[in-house]
């Protein structure tokens, strides 16, 4: 669970936020914040929250209890809804479908907060060319949404949003409906204008790669909690539970349940560390990183029987995963080789542990070395 | 790795091949569609034709024959498609876009005053308002002490009220449509910018629904326009003439030419509306199914309104379905229309004649006229509504088959050329052509061929629908996979096509036969007195001042409408079955 640091001067702060749709808790209770110009990200499987969450950030939601302030200004809380409508909050959002208005031209799309805001035609008709110079689709001004691309669509909708300079800036999953190569050309595009910009920026999104590579704080969500928090650095390097070991990073590290046997623990008879790592404990989980585990048997290391399954070239390297134990609930292994194996989907392989376990869990998943 | 393609033809042979079913279906369309509204157009430009355009559009009569209803028919569209908007906007509103309780009921509802046919509400409001000027018993309001002013209960009002009354619940259907593609996001987007609800509405949701609109708002209009039954069965009786009442009166008193000029002029009218919505909205304007995933629609709280506004959903609902069915059934049975739920007989129904009720006449089922015309109304619906499904399916086929060909596009204009013709000027079209021996054949006139031809051919657009949306269930591949379980083309189509087809064949063919048997407008013309169609029955017994016998046929028809809808509903439900 993270902790929040009581600033005034936070750019967001949540706290004990409860979001309960009847019967049903998506949020139970959360509390995070970060400071002005973060990027953060919110990464979870679907059904985490993290869009209920963005959804109260941007006001379009009521929380059920909690609060979540702006600049130290609160906008929304479980006692008197939304206090703050969308125009105080100084927040705009992205939204997956891009939402654009398919009447409005671009200009017009880009134009419309601006003339709800307020703004004379001047400032407004400046502020489309900057936005559209700023997002590279100056040539689509007049065009309508049905007749421009997906990716072209995307950029509208980021330039609408920036278009009245919100403070903060949501964005759901903005990258989801795009191809791959479309997305991470997009991905250093978004980074670049939040540079430009300086807004503190939320972004939903449940591709872990988008959240280690743009965020400047991750929010790692699962069942409406924050399972972790922090820079996406140390996230990787201290996973504080079992969910975010096996969510993040690319391959996922390897998780391993082992017994005390005697002075050692124990996976499917293969003593693999001290039994002192377990800190009395007669069960734990073991997480081996995948660069940890080896191809063939090699002296003194211990040795887990498995079978190949597959291999894919990865930055130089080899990605291989097998399978160890019994067909009903086989446990998927990673290991990042130099070759290819010499084996074939089936065949049976040895894996090699190299090295004391990266990190130690209970068996409920939180880490205890 | 591509295989060879076996054994193609080469691309000559190929073109000819398919050609030939294609010029075969144009020849088809061509003499159904095409030929009766050139020789309508011919007819007016012979001497006699000449003279009838003269007496129609500049002569003394003028005023009478063309004038007059002109301004009357302007009124009806304009004001129908006015009402329309505004009742079929508001529901849809309430439908889709609010918190109201009993939505899913209200949907329904208010789907259904357009399955009821615009002379059973016309009945249903002489039924009600009736008053004693033009003699007979009059209306319920009237007998008990109601006064009735002639403005609530003849001419231009009523039918007002009883046009809107039906075609709102059409441009409900297509503004809900709108409206619910109208996704959350756009809404929320708005909202994001600290827009307040009337802008968000004004800005953002209408305009977008405006396509759906012009549409909405020029359908109605062409169909109050077009419509026959309301304005002669309530502006007739004082002379409140319409261009269709008007047309109808010039054939029967046997100015044929006349009657085509006027068809000509009215085709011309609805023609124009219709054009008008469509430049309004083609192009980049033709935004409706753009951006999105849709899905998810804000929904307005009401408030304190909810409960109020609830009342008046279902209020409007009640009034335009539940009322004029429950007044058309207790007036079938009620001896006197000024006690309408007391004394009730069977008489009109099943009453032998010569009696003290209804001058001695005897009930519907006693009158071999009816019966007769039962018997017609079934033969002519089961007879259309095969003809066209077989037809709608070949063109649909031919239509698919031969994509983005010059023969193909020819095609589809002329199979929806029909959806653009008032069926009362199309049924003058079919008197100018087959109404007098041509070549070789007899006349026509008034024979059940001619009736079932017309009616196929007015059909035509939906059916041609209806036979794309099948066609469109049997995707190519579904057929070749099972080409390639080794199944012979026979056994293909009795294990694949068949089934997939054969349900909304049969759900197109109801719709076919549900129309052809409320229809009075295109019949109304083409009949013979000898094989009368129950809607024609119905019409003469109002006109006659029989309102009760009117009123019973209604009842009739309405009974075997919802049966046909209700097996429809059925099919559609079984179809749905297997999509989930």
């Amino acid at each position: 669970m993270a902790s929040a640091p009581t600033e005034a001067k936070d750019a967001i702060r949540i706290t004990h936020l409860v979001k309960r749709f009847g019967d049903f808790t998506a949020i139970p209770d959360l509390s995070l914040s970060v400071p002005p110009g973060a990027f953060l990200v919110l990464v979870g499987p679907s059904g985490c929250g993290k869009s209920t969450l963005l959804r109260m950030l941007a006001g379009l939601d009521d929380p059920s209890g909690g609060e979540i302030a702006f600049m130290g200004q609160t906008v929304s809380s479980g006692a008197g809804g939304v206090v703050a409508d969308p125009k105080k909050r100084n927040a705009g959002l992205v939204f997956q479908s891009y939402a654009l208005w398919p009447h409005m031209t671009v200009a017009g799309n880009i134009g419309w907060p601006l003339k709800v805001a307020g703004w004379d035609r001047q400032a407004r008709e400046a502020r489309i060319d900057e936005v559209l110079g700023l997002l590279g689709i100056a040539a689509l001004r007049d065009r309508y949404p049905a007749e421009i691309s997906g990716g072209q669509q995307q950029r509208v909708a980021i330039a609408r949003t920036l278009a009245p300079k919100p403070a903060i800036l949501l964005f759901d999953e903005p990258l989801s409906n795009l191809d791959a190569k479309l997305r991470i050309e997009m991905r250093s595009e978004l980074m670049r204008i939040h540079r430009a910009t300086g807004a503190t920026s939320v972004y939903v999104t449940h591709d872990q790669v988008e959240a280690m590579t743009m965020a400047s704080h991750v929010a790692v969500m699962n069942h409406g909690r924050v399972e972790q928090f922090g820079p996406p650095r140390e996230l990787l390097a201290r996973p504080a539970t079992t969910f975010v070991a096996t969510f993040l990073g690319t391959p996922p590290g390897n998780l391993l349940p082992a017994q005390r046997r005697g002075d050692w623990l124990e996976h499917a008879g293969v003593a693999l560390a001290p039994a002192a790592l377990a800190q009395g404990r007669d069960a734990v989980q073991l997480f081996y990183r995948a660069e940890q585990i080896g191809i063939g048997p090699a002296a003194g290391r211990p040795v887990l029987k498995a079978e190949f399954s597959e291999s894919a070239p990865m930055a130089g390297k080899v990605m291989v995963t097998a399978t160890a134990g019994a067909a009903g609930d086989a446990l998927r292994l990673s290991a990042i080789v130099d070759d290819f194996p010499d084996a074939r989907p089936g065949d049976a392989i040895d894996l090699t542990l190299s090295g004391a376990p990266d990190a130690v869990f209970a068996m409920t998943g939180e880490r205890i070395e | 790795m591509s295989l060879p393609s076996t054994a193609a033809p080469p691309g000559r042979r190929l073109f000819t091949a398919r050609r030939l079913p294609a010029l075969l279906m144009i020849l088809i369309v061509g003499i159904l569609v095409v030929a009766p509204l050139l020789r309508i157009v011919l007819a007016t430009l012979t001497p006699g034709g000449l003279e009838a355009w003269q007496a129609v559009l500049a002569s003394p009569m003028s005023p009478n024959l063309w004038w007059r209803p002109l301004l009357n028919t302007l009124i009806l569209g304009i004001g129908v498609s006015a009402g329309c908007l505004l009742l079929g906007g508001f529901t849809a509103w309430l439908v889709v876009m609010t918190d109201v309780p009993g939505r899913r009921l209200l949907g329904v509802m208010h789907t259904l005053p357009f399955m009821i046919p615009s002379f059973a509400a016309a009945l249903a409001w002489g039924t009600l308002f009736r008053n004693s000027r033009m003699g007979g018993s009059s209306g319920f309001f009237e007998s008990n002490g109601f006064l009735i002013p002639d403005w609530l209960a003849w001419g231009i009002v009523p039918v007002l009220i009883v046009l809107i009354a039906h075609y709102y619940s059409l441009a409900f259907t297509i503004i809900g449509a709108a409206l619910s593609s109208v996704g959350a996001d756009l809404v929320e987007a708005a909202q994001m910018t600290g827009a307040r609800r009337p802008r968000i509405f004004f800005g953002i949701v209408l305009p977008v629904v405006t396509p759906a609109l012009v549409s909405a708002g020029s359908l109605t209009l062409a169909g109050a326009v077009a419509n026959f039954a309301a304005p002669a069965l309530l502006g007739l009786p004082v002379r409140m003439q319409t261009l269709s009442t008007r047309l109808f009166g010039m054939i029967e008193i046997g100015q044929a030419e006349r009657g085509f000029v006027l068809a000509l002029l009215l085709i011309a009218v609805s023609g124009v509306f219709l054009f008008l919505s469509d430049r309004l909205v083609s192009g980049r304007r033709a935004f409706v199914t753009v951006t999105g995933k849709g899905g998810r629609t804000r929904r307005f709280p009401l408030g304190k309104w909810r409960w109020p506004l609830c009342a008046l959903g279902f209020g409007l609902a009640g009034l335009t379905t539940v009322v004029p069915v429950l007044v058309l059934v207790a007036s079938s049975l009620a001896p006197q229309t000024g006690a309408l739920f007391s004394n009730w007989t069977l008489h009109f129904w099943l009453g032998e004649g010569g009696g003290q009720i209804a001058q001695g006449t005897a009930g519907i089922f006693r009158n071999p006229v009816l019966i007769g015309a039962l018997v017609n109304t079934l033969k002519l619906g089961v007879t259309v509504a095969l003809i066209s499904m077989v037809l709608g399916l070949a063109l649909a086929h031919t239509i698919t088959r031969n994509k983005g060909t010059v023969l193909a596009n020819v095609l589809s204009q002329l199979a929806f050329l029909p959806l653009l013709i008032p069926s009362i000027a199309f049924a003058a079209a079919y008197i100018a052509l087959f109404g007098a021996p041509l070549g070789p054949l007899p006349s026509l006139y008034g024979t059940f061929t001619l009736l079932v031809m017309a009616a196929a051919a007015h059909n035509l657009p939906y059916a041609v629908q209806a036979g794309r949306s099948v066609l469109g269930q049997i995707a190519t591949d579904l057929e070749e996979s099972a080409r390639l379980t080794g199944a012979g083309p026979l056994r293909r189509m009795w294990a694949i096509v068949f089934p997939l087809a054969i349900r909304g064949l049969l759900a197109g063919a109801i719709l076919v036969f549900v129309k052809m048997v409320r229809d009075l407008s295109l019949v109304v013309l083409l009949f013979s007195a000898t094989s009368p169609v129950l809607s024609m029955v119905a019409y003469r017994y109002a006109a006659e001042g029989f309102m009760q016998f009117a009123n019973a046929i209604t009842v009739l028809i309405l009974v075997i409408c919802l049966a046909a809808s209700l097996i429809a509903q059925a099919l559609q439900a079984r179809v749905q079955k297997w999509k989930e």
